[in-house]
């Protein structure tokens, strides 16, 4: 793979590139699905290719193909240029890139049972049990449980001399109960919606998960939502699960402090950001409970390598710290534009795609109070699980997410069941009214493997830790 | 490796079904050359292209099935993902339900790959920025978007004798325009070949409406008259495809269809169909298991007519296989992919001239759905939102955020436009007008 690496970034320095890199991914994928007792799905698949991406005449170019020989590399080497000098047609500034050192290393991710050589029969026979388990619940009409295995391998080298391979697999999965009656349609999902949790590791990972024994509980709660109160709507003391958490603070820290987003590269696709580069140091974030931070190197984590897709090794770095904004998810390029290094954050979902800044592991740092302790403090509030639904504007400022379960907490104690609860808020008055965070014995890495950004779209596979935590002052039941 | 030709194309879905040892066997090829210029504060800052060809097998073992895919196209690549295919066919347990592959139903193929797509390269698609960027930039605005071609070949081919393939083209082009003193504007293209775009008149439209939207001011969050672009009324139509148009969810009491069929459930003014052989259309005229795609009466006139199938979901209901089947294995169930809405007899101008006050919205920013029976959305709105009074478009206002079921929208339709544009949505794509709503729920904006 080195020779083909080389062959790509020789043929486009020959043709006058200042910089180049190239990368081959070698990827697969297996995936199983069960719904309402039938096999639904059992898929396997793989990707192989290279990318070459180059600066020429001060510009940007990238070709891929999925032909990885001496003589087709060599080619993509050469088109990379010729798209780099079409980009400066419309050039701005000279594309410089922060200095970063040259590695000729690998680093393999974590993996005790190889998912792949486990059978598709006993993992059909874990989706089928935990199947079977929540349709014993009558008002579940409609269930699904799913598991899913990725391993990629991947070659990097770049025109500064690295050459660095990596290999890591990833396993994830879940269930999910849906209540169906009268019109309404009511879930419940473990251990997180929207394709449950993934960490990298092999089939462990899915044995520590527990599917089968949890899927009662779902489909009880997927039941009993069927005749649970509306969420009333009002301004309320929220608490929000680590779950629901961790996608709050993806959606209104994490894609805010990417640098590429704050410097307008994203603004005609998923938007800006509220801040910008003169924030950094000054802005308060969120509350002195508010700490951030984003690590490439948390052990078992979906946003964890050795080195990014530029050759970065992995760091942990500070994003916000006791509530003021200290750092950005940054690339070599935008790194410059804060006169900084870069923090590693540049990842690819492919070959065929140009590595942006994605979140690593961007974790809310846990605090101190225990869940029972945070609810028995609160007089009136409302304590939501896992979400449903998400929206956010192009600034990242205003945000609307909605949760699959509620409870409203009175004097202390959880009491009545809520169905449909959402909340809406302003970012930064949103994390400046964080009052309390939970503390690391609830704190939990939540693996998000379908993070979109970019065109054409990338799905990456980024983290996020998070405790319960308590906000106050927040509007809920919205438009209900 | 370039592209493949339909006939090359089919030539690989037969010779994988072949290889496949199984009872019976499909195969979905798909080729295709995807390039994008990306441009940002008015310079080009990504330029990327990407030719890949793509196999998926599924392998049936009497009622069992199993896929596998790859892009590695030498022989014992293919032989190897055949037989991953059996393998997990193998261990599936039998699916009584399931009712074979189909047999082949034969398809016209109309002419939809454009050669003046296959000539838009690097250099022509940043003559397309250039000429973006001197519309904003002259005028002190920072210009944002891209501008990409797709050509595609698919092909499927199966035992017992499916053999169709075809190929297509798409272009595409938006642009964001921003002003330091607070305007944005959007507009886009979207279309079978570059002949349509025009790259000066492209900007100047996002410049102006950027220019337009200046200062925006706050709105009080309530219900309002609404005066939907067709780029919002996209969004919405794609929701009701994405959550309620399938024979899957309807059959499973998630859709607004399920118990509606034959009632009036939206404004009379609302005829939704899905029509992937429309003349105007230029995708793909069969489905992802080779059926034709039939037009599909959805809603008609406000009442609600029928919902779309595939081989699978046919088969179970005792419906017409109506030709919208996604690639195997499928756990969502057939869907919409070339919606239609019905136009009407007004322009955009005469509809905001009867306005006396209410909001325009130039389109939305992401959409998401809170709950699926009533396709309740939040979202917000971007690029050019403004205050109506006595039906001329006044005030800018900032991005709303709403809160709104979007069939008691559609059954509060109050008016169409004539005019009517395609645009590429997270399903395929859709050919939508304009819309006058009452009662739209604005219930936020931004900070």
């Amino acid at each position: 793979m080195r020779d083909l690496v080389f062959a790509a970034i020789n043929a486009a320095l020959v043709k006058g590139a200042r910089y180049a890199d190239a990368r081959i991914v070698d990827s697969r994928e297996q995936k199983v699905s069960v719904s309402d007792g039938r096999v639904e799905a059992i898929e396997s698949g793989e990707s192989f290719g290279i990318g070459v991406r180059v600066i020429a005449d001060g510009s940007w170019g990238f070709a891929s193909s999925a032909a990885v020989t001496t003589e087709a590399a060599e080619q993509l080497g050469r088109q990379a240029v010729a798209i780099a000098r079409a980009s400066a047609l419309v050039a701005g500034a000279p594309v410089n890139l922060a200095d970063v050192g040259t590695f000729d290393t690998r680093w393999d991710g974590p993996c005790e049972v190889d998912p792949f050589a486990v059978s598709l029969e006993e993992k059909i026979a874990l989706l089928l049990e935990a199947d079977e388990a929540m349709r014993a619940e009558d008002a579940v009409k409609l269930t699904k449980s799913h598991l899913g295995f990725f391993r990629a391998h991947k070659c990097f080298g770049s025109s500064e001399g690295s050459y660095i391979e990596q290999t890591y697999t990833e396993s994830g999965g879940g269930i999910t109960a849906v209540a169906v009656a009268g019109g309404e349609v009511l879930t419940r999902s473990y251990p997180n919606s929207h394709g449950g949790n993934w960490l990298q590791g092999g089939y462990e990972v899915i044995r520590s998960f527990d599917l089968a024994g949890q899927a009662p509980r779902v489909a009880e709660e997927a039941a009993a939502l069927l005749s649970a109160a509306p969420c009333p709507p009002g301004v309320t003391d929220l608490i929000i699960d680590g779950s629901q958490l961790g996608l709050q603070v993806h959606e209104s820290i994490g894609h805010p402090t990417e640098l590429d987003r704050v410097l307008g590269d994203e603004a005609a696709f998923a938007g800006t950001s509220f801040l910008g580069v003169r924030d950094l140091g000054q802005l308060r974030y969120g509350s002195e409970h508010v700490t951030v931070t984003a690590d490439a190197t948390v052990a078992g984590s979906i946003g964890s390598f050795g080195f990014d897709d530029e050759g970065v090794p992995a760091q942990r770095d500070h994003l916000i710290t006791d509530g003021a904004l200290t750092g950005f998810l940054t690339s070599r390029e935008s790194a410059r534009a804060i006169s900084r290094t870069s923090n590693g954050c540049m990842r690819a979902d492919g070959w065929n795609r140009i590595p942006l800044i994605r979140m690593t592991t961007v974790s809310l740092e846990p605090g101190e109070w225990s869940l029972d302790d945070l609810i028995a403090d609160t007089d009136d509030g409302l304590y939501v699980e896992t979400n449903s639904s998400w929206s956010i504007d192009d600034k990242r400022l205003n945000f609307q997410f909605a949760c699959e379960i509620g409870w409203e907490i009175k004097d202390g104690e959880r009491t009545r069941m809520v169905k449909n609860p959402n909340y809406t808020g302003i970012t930064p008055k949103f994390w400046n009214s964080c009052d309390a965070v939970c503390s690391r014995d609830h704190w939990q890495v939540w693996g998000l493997p379908n993070c979109g950004k970019g065109e054409p779209m990338q799905v990456a596979h980024v983290a996020h830790g998070a405790s319960p935590a308590r906000f106050r002052g927040i509007r809920v039941g919205v438009g209900r | 490796m370039n592209r493949l030709t339909a006939d090359q194309a089919r030539q690989l879905a037969a010779r994988v079904v072949a290889l496949t040892q199984a009872d019976a066997a499909e195969t979905l090829v798909i080729s295709a050359d995807d390039s994008l210029t990306r441009f940002a504060d008015n310079r080009i800052h990504q330029n990327v292209t990407e030719t890949d060809t793509r196999v998926s097998v599924r392998a049936v073992l009497g009622n069992r099935q199993g896929v596998a895919s790859t892009n590695r196209l030498d022989d014992e690549s293919l032989a190897g993902c055949c037989a991953d295919a059996v393998a997990a066919a193998s261990a599936a347990p039998a699916d009584p339900e399931f009712p074979g592959l189909p047999s082949p139903v034969p398809v016209q193929t109309p002419v939809r790959a454009a050669e003046a797509a296959a000539g838009f390269g690097p250099e022509q698609r940043a003559e397309v920025a250039l000429g973006i960027v001197r519309q904003c930039s002259s005028r002190l605005i920072q210009a944002a978007g891209g501008v990409a071609s797709t050509l595609q070949t698919v092909a499927i081919g199966n035992s017992l004798g499916v053999d169709v393939g075809m190929e297509t083209t798409s272009v595409r082009a938006t642009v964001l325009a921003q002003s330091d003193r607070g305007g944005s504007g959007w507009a886009s293209f979207f279309g079978p070949d570059p002949a349509g775009l025009v790259a000066d008149a492209l900007g100047d439209e996002a410049a102006t409406l950027a220019q337009r939207s200046e200062y925006p001011a706050d709105l009080e969050p309530g219900s309002y008259t609404v005066v939907l672009a067709p780029e919002a009324v996209a969004d919405i139509v794609d929701f009701l495809g994405y959550l309620g148009f399938s024979a899957r969810s309807f059959e499973e009491g998630r859709s607004f269809l399920s118990g509606n069929l034959e009632k009036r459930i939206m404004s009379e003014l609302v005829t939704i169909s899905d029509n992937a052989c429309a003349p105007e259309s230029f995708g793909l005229v069969f489905d992802y298991e080779g059926m034709p795609k039939r037009r599909v009466p959805l809603i008609e006139n406000g009442v609600a007519t029928s919902v779309v199938t595939d081989s699978y979901w046919a088969a179970r209901t005792g419906r017409e296989n109506t030709g919208h089947a996604l690639p195997a294995p499928n756990a969502f169930g057939p869907m919409t992919l070339d919606l239609m809405m019905g136009a009407g007899d007004s322009t955009l101008d005469e509809i905001i001239g009867s306005v006396e006050r209410g909001v325009y919205v130039t389109r939305f920013h992401y959409v998401n759905a809170e709950d699926p029976v009533p396709v309740t959305l939040t979202g917000m709105t971007r690029d050019g939102t403004f205050l109506i009074e006595d039906g001329a478009l006044a005030t800018p206002l900032k991005n709303q955020r709403f809160t709104q079921g979007a069939v008691a929208a559609l059954n509060a339709v109050k008016g169409v436009t004539s005019e009517r544009a395609f645009f590429d949505v997270m399903l395929g794509s859709a050919l939508v007008p304009g819309l006058l709503i009452d009662g739209w729920e604005f219930t936020g904006q931004t900070g």
